[in-house]
């Protein structure tokens, strides 16, 4: 599904200028179809996760990127060890 | 529903300072994204946000204190979490996707390119860019591995080496081949999107090569050994007596290896009659009298 610029400022509820600094700090990466950006719903669900960071956590920027880094790392492991484990976890629904 | 000050284990006279503290250390023990393989993070996590959603707030807060609500609250719907889109293991890739985690164990890169996938839609944080390239190979070419060479628009190349049993729309990683950082940080990676060209007869299906051949009415009638394509070269095959059009054999081990398995050549016949008349084959006919069981149209009730 492919979400407008304005339509996810809507439904994040963020303002264009916080958009501005999480596209600025490549914590989003939405498709650069020229003129404007596309996002979809992993974008959706990263936005929602980058303000429990900073809402419930109170987490700031730094800790922000710094912690997005290692989620993205620790994804990248378990897809790695999933793939390695092919007996392991398939009936989970994790 | 569980009373919201014991789920965030603070006094019913705590302060907003202490509730605060309380959810936080709680939350992060159990938020599903920083906790993607804990199956019970997701339900403590909500349990956690709605106590502290009613305690937290000064009115919802007075209200649940003198009894007004109570403490389901108002059940705030959660959208998917991150984890639900990054651990998907049917998605093929997204733009967030970070193998620095293992990036230095030995020969990763050759491992695990496939497993990978597609990596970044654009460079991530102090990288230099990924390059995404598209590379068109022969259905030959895919079956059987091989290395290719690359030229890029700049004038430089790139060296590839195919995997045997390559699948059209896989990604090759080629780590370092992208962009130059703008810093100091590493160089980015190329990503090769494989397409691959038809073949005039092979069909590829999962691990199997479908194919049809073509025989002449003798070798249908009477059966008998016939030369048959493979990706690998050619081999014989003896087409059993009384074959028709459509009537499959398998050549077992003849399909696609791809990653330890290999896939089988299913061989489709085709009868093929003479394409200029044959006299000899014309009288021959005209003189034949099929016996009472060869009625192809038997089951048509005609």
């Amino acid at each position: 599904m492919i979400i407008s610029r304005l339509e996810f400022i809507h439904r994040v509820h963020i303002d264009q200028t916080t958009l501005d600094v999480w596209l600025g700090e490549q914590w989003l990466l939405p498709n650069r179809n020229l003129p404007d950006l596309e996002f979809s719903e992993i974008d959706l669900a990263r936005a929602s996760f980058i303000l429990d960071l900073q809402q419930d956590f109170g987490v700031n920027d730094e800790g922000v990127g710094i912690i997005l880094d290692l989620v993205d790392q620790m994804h990248g492991l378990r897809k790695v060890l999933r793939a390695v484990m092919p007996s392991s976890g398939d009936d989970r629904s994790d | 529903m569980k009373n919201p000050y014991e789920v965030l284990g603070v006094a019913p006279s705590a302060s907003e300072d202490e509730i605060r503290k309380a959810f936080r250390r709680l939350a992060k023990t159990c938020h599903p994204d920083l906790n993607p393989g804990n199956k019970q993070a997701e339900e403590r996590f909500k349990e956690l946000s709605l106590a502290n959603e009613i305690i937290s707030d000064t009115e919802k807060r007075r209200r649940f204190d003198a009894g007004e609500i109570d403490a389901a609250g108002a059940e705030r719907p959660r959208q998917q979490y991150y984890k639900d889109y990054a651990g998907d293991r049917s998605r093929a890739g997204h733009p967030y996707e970070n193998a620095s985690g293992f990036s230095d164990f030995a020969g990763a890169d050759d491992i695990f390119a496939d497993m990978i996938g597609r990596g970044g839609r654009q460079s991530r944080r102090s990288r230099g860019s990924d390059l995404n390239y598209k590379l068109t190979i022969e259905f030959l070419e895919s079956v059987n591995g091989g290395k290719k060479r690359i030229s890029l628009p700049d004038g430089g190349s790139l060296d590839l080496t195919i995997p045997p049993g390559i699948e059209a729309g896989k990604v090759l990683r080629l780590r370092g081949k992208g962009s130059p950082a703008p810093g100091q940080g590493e160089t980015g990676d190329a990503f090769v999107e494989i397409s691959v060209s038809p073949h005039h007869f092979f069909v590829r299906q999962g691990n199997d090569i479908l194919m049809t051949l073509p025989i002449t009415i003798a070798e249908a009638a009477l059966g008998g050994p016939v030369k048959v394509p493979t990706p690998s070269g050619s081999v014989m095959l003896t087409v059993p007596k009384g074959s028709n059009s459509g009537t499959v054999v398998r050549l077992k081990g003849r399909g696609v290896a791809n990653q330890g398995q290999v896939g089988d050549e299913l061989i489709s016949f085709q009868v093929m009659m003479p394409t200029t008349s044959d006299p000899e084959l014309d009288a021959f006919f005209a003189g034949w009298v099929p016996g009472p069981d060869y009625d192809p149209r038997r089951d048509m009730n005609l």
